[in-house]
């Protein structure tokens, strides 16, 4: 009973990916309107503004984040991908978060 | 006659995996490793920073900020035509797979040469790798990832040859999907390098 | 010759063309079998390097300054009138490391196994990227060619250890060497990249290509460990190539990324390359549990013990295995709070060791033992690894790893897992896929003379250093007359010189096994040990694409003496239930 049961759950998923490829494009230019956008406010606001230095480095951040998560997300689909792919994606940056944070604690 | 046209897997639906085509898997997979690589370069860099912020140059001081932020821009846009090739030969828009592919090409070819450019006035002012910690880390950041934006306009050029011949058409369109996560990889490493190293 | 051919579903179709030619079926061959035996006897060849530089060494610690034997085939730079120099003894040092560590081991265990046992355990006709797998193979022999040729450069092969700590390897004024030191790095930068390929390999590979019914918990657990060992490749691999460029370009292009004396820090240099090393230690022994698991298992005719518990203990072994690295630098000036947490975290990693360990011994726990080669050496890994494990556990110690840090009890603790543990298996390993591989049974009782020799003189060679390595022996020291608590372990030294030699000299007994059961050896059966996992199900050697049928999987992985199965005491995976009917459980 189990195994049967267990190749059906196998064999389930060819269905699911026929359909996957089927969700219409996002506007990739709207996308690419962002990205360019976010370029020209990160070099406005070093070049530009009187901020403190904190305050800019926090601004430049968030602002790298969320073009890279702009990439991520529309031009290498993740959003349209199944949960697990991205998590595949997602899971060398604890890592990598990890490795510096440690080494940074030298100098604590 | 038909047994041997499929002798071993034939027609077998995939197992339960990720869910995707295994050529996706692989690139997300091997996407993985180079996050590791580029996280060995950019902490050191962010590492080395934090040891010796005092004597760290700041932003604009020897770096030219507008000719990076073009070809930023011009980065980002071979990433939108990169995935407007894959839409084009998904959606089996021959003429459109064949132009944008090319497109990607040349402007992944022209960011390279933005970056040539930067890199010899540069060493003109004579500002080069053994420049201190701040030449160290910037040569090596940028020059690896210009080596992996060669590498992908090595792999675009082979595409466009093989689009022109065809080779993407009739919804075969899972080499540029697979090569396009490369490309956008390459984008975004670049979105973040261009912040922290430039504008930081 | 074979094509791959990927329909839109990613499932690649082997299209059989009967006529291949000798290179493309043997030398450059995409056939995950032939590349495995290729990589078998890369890594075996490396093996035999490995080796003879320890001999070298090891004349040199019993008779300090006496002219080797032969020792006037070495050039005058490396060994004048048969006397090793020191720069040549270091070299020796940090070549053994290398080689052993990253040419041979770590071959053996992944390039050979993952690459011949991957596809065949789940079923799968070859790997999901045949041509990247090839890559991968012929990427690591220039890798190994070019660490081998820097012996013949001029200052000799690389000299700064194999961890090659900066600044002394940063610098070639620091070590004298400077041609090798770079080929050293270059040769780890492509077997990285060689890594990296296989590991993408591997992973896809399991992630997608089993086949139908091969639920991941029924996944035998050498494939198990080796899809483990693929991750921590995958991820701690890159970090080292990261480092080593760095490295590079200190060395040549006159960057200050690990130089002090222009602001680089050395400790990064360390942090990057432990963050890369203690994956790395996992990847030499997780494939090696994988295959005594397995082996064990068949040995006792009985089903692993807490199959689930066993996956479980891999995958935290893996996990705690990236969050432990600072233990490796307690003496290195770094900060005492990072210190406290290594250790705590390093200890942990007793507890999934444990469990695998009580895991075996429940295993064969009233099993109806099968004492043949493979069993003996796997019974033989779990006792070494036992003493090599708990001598970590005190290591982890961080007050007492101030004490013995940098001695023999180092070196002892490395050699008890490394090859007590990681090359015990791959014996085990060698000795029970011999028949699938070639075709032929290796010679039973000359493997059992193997086993005992090497258990009792790899005993004899390496329990001393503990106590040498109490008695403040230092690692990687030329001469040990030279300082007064030294020179009273000479007597220790010799006992442990001629033992060593023994040891080498029973490689020759398995060489001479090895490849006279190629030829010679009596004819093997598809299922010579009556196991139950899938390559068993398959002629031996299996032909190109595995499979005559493709494989659905219905059972677990280890089902021995099954109650329900009357006329054999083994259930193999693929053994339909309407012919073989175990009661639903």
């Amino acid at each position: 009973m189990d195994s049967t049961e267990a190749l059906h759950e196998t064999a389930g998923a060819g269905a699911a990916e026929a359909h996957a490829s089927d969700h219409s494009h996002p506007r990739y230019l709207l996308v690419w309107l962002w990205l360019a956008l976010l370029t020209a406010a990160e070099v406005a606001v070093v070049g530009f503004t009187a901020l403190p230095k904190s305050w800019i480095v926090i601004a430049l951040l968030v602002m790298a984040v969320w073009k890279a998560l702009l990439v991520a997300l529309y031009f290498m689909h993740l959003r349209f991908e199944p949960l697990r792919v991205a998590v595949v994606a997602a899971s060398p940056l604890p890592l990598a978060v990890l490795l510096v944070m440690v080494v940074l604690q030298e100098y604590s | 006659m038909e047994a041997h046209a499929m002798p071993y897997y034939g027609g077998r639906a995939p197992e339960k995996g990720l869910a995707v085509y295994t050529q996706k898997v692989g690139m997300w997979v091997f996407l993985c490793s180079e996050v590791m690589f580029f996280t060995g370069l950019i902490g050191s860099y962010i590492i080395l920073r934090f040891g010796a912020s005092e004597t760290w140059p700041q932003p604009g001081e020897i770096l030219n900020i507008p000719v990076t932020a073009i070809n930023t821009f011009i980065l980002i846009c071979s990433s939108v035509t990169m995935v407007k090739a894959f839409a084009a030969s998904e959606m089996g828009d021959k003429r459109g797979t064949r132009l944008y592919t090319l497109a990607t090409a040349v402007i992944g070819a022209a960011f390279l040469g933005v970056q040539i450019y930067e890199y010899s006035e540069l060493l003109g002012h004579g500002f080069g790798p053994w420049s201190g910690l701040y030449g160290s880390t910037f040569y090596t950041m940028t020059g690896f990832h210009g080596f992996h934006v060669f590498s992908g306009v090595v792999c675009m050029t082979w595409a466009t040859v093989k689009a022109f011949r065809g080779g993407y058409d009739n919804g075969n369109y899972q080499g540029l999907e697979v090569l396009g996560l490369y490309w956008h990889f390459v984008d975004l490493v670049w979105i973040i390098l261009f912040t922290i190293v430039y504008l930081i | 010759m074979a094509t791959i051919v990927a329909e839109p579903t990613g499932i690649p179709v082997v299209e059989e063309h009967h006529e291949m030619s000798f290179i493309r079926k043997y030398i450059f061959s995409s056939d995950h079998k032939v590349i495995g035996i290729q990589f078998l006897f890369l890594s075996l060849f490396f093996l035999l390097v490995g080796g003879l530089l320890a001999m070298l060494m090891r004349w040199q610690l019993a008779w300090p300054g006496r002219p080797m034997p032969f020792g006037g085939l070495f050039p005058e730079t490396m060994a004048p009138d048969g006397i090793m120099l020191p720069e040549f003894y270091i070299s020796l040092v940090t070549m053994h490391g290398t080689f052993m560590v990253f040419f041979a081991i770590m071959l053996l265990l992944v390039g050979v196994y993952a690459n011949y046992l991957i596809p065949l355990q789940i079923g799968a006709p070859d790997m999901a990227f045949p041509r990247l797998n090839m890559l991968s193979f012929w990427t690591a022999v220039p890798a190994g060619l070019i660490a081998l040729a820097s012996f013949a450069v001029e200052g000799g092969a690389a000299g700064a250890g194999w961890t090659s700590y900066a600044p002394l390897s940063g610098m070639p004024e620091y070590s004298g060497v400077s041609m090798g030191q770079q080929m050293w790095i270059v040769s780890l930068v492509l077997l990285g990249l060689s890594s990296i390929l296989g590991s993408t390999n591997y992973i896809t590979t399991v992630i997608n290509m089993r086949a139908p019914g091969m639920l991941w918990t029924r996944m035998p657990l050498t494939v198990w460990a080796l899809f483990i060992t693929a991750i921590l490749g995958l991820l701690a691999m890159p970090v080292l190539s990261g480092g080593l460029i760095m490295l590079l370009f200190d060395q040549t292009i006159g960057t200050h990324f690990f130089l002090p004396e222009t602001g680089g820090q050395p400790l990064l240099w360390q942090h990057l390359f432990w963050f890369f090393g203690h994956p790395e230690v996992y990847i030499l022994i997780l494939p090696a549990m994988g295959f005594v698991s397995e082996i064990l298992s068949a040995g006792s005719r009985k089903p692993v013990f807490g199959y689930k518990a066993m996956v479980g203990a891999i995958v935290a072994i893996a996990f705690l295995g990236f969050i432990v690295w600072g233990h490796h630098m307690f003496q290195s000036g770094m900060n005492p709070v990072l210190g406290t947490s290594f250790m705590v975290s390093t200890m942990v990693i007793a507890v999934p060791s444990a469990i695998k360990t009580f895991n075996w011994m429940g295993t064969m726990w009233r099993g109806n033992l099968h004492f043949h080669t493979p069993m003996l050496f796997a019974i033989g890994f779990v006792m070494l690894f036992v003493i090599g494990g708990l001598s970590g556990i005190f290591m982890a110690s961080a007050p007492f790893d101030i004490f013995i840090h940098d001695t023999y009890f180092i070196v002892a603790h490395i050699h008890y897992v490394l090859f007590g543990g990681a090359l015990f298996a791959i014996f085990a390993a060698i000795y029970y896929w011999f028949p699938k591989m070639f075709g032929r049974m290796m010679n039973d009782r000359w493997g059992k003379i193997h086993f005992a020799l090497t258990f009792i003189f790899f005993n004899l060679a390496f329990f001393p250093m503990h106590t040498q390595g109490l008695a403040g022996m230092m690692r990687r020291l030329y001469d040990t007359s030279g300082y007064t608590h030294t020179a009273d372990l000479q007597g220790t030294h010799l006992l442990i010189t001629i033992s060593a030699f023994a040891l080498f000299a029973t490689g020759v007994i398995f060489a001479i096994n090895f490849f006279g059961s190629m030829f010679r050896g009596e004819k093997a059966p598809p299922n010579p040990w009556n196991a139950t996992s899938l390559e068993w199900q398959t002629p031996s050697p299996p032909k190109h694409g595995n499979w005559e049928q493709a494989p659905v999987v219905y059972h677990g992985p280890h089902e021995y003496s099954h109650p329900d199965v009357t006329d054999k005491d083994w259930l193999a995976q693929n053994e339909r239930p309407d012919v073989v009917s175990p009661a639903g459980h």
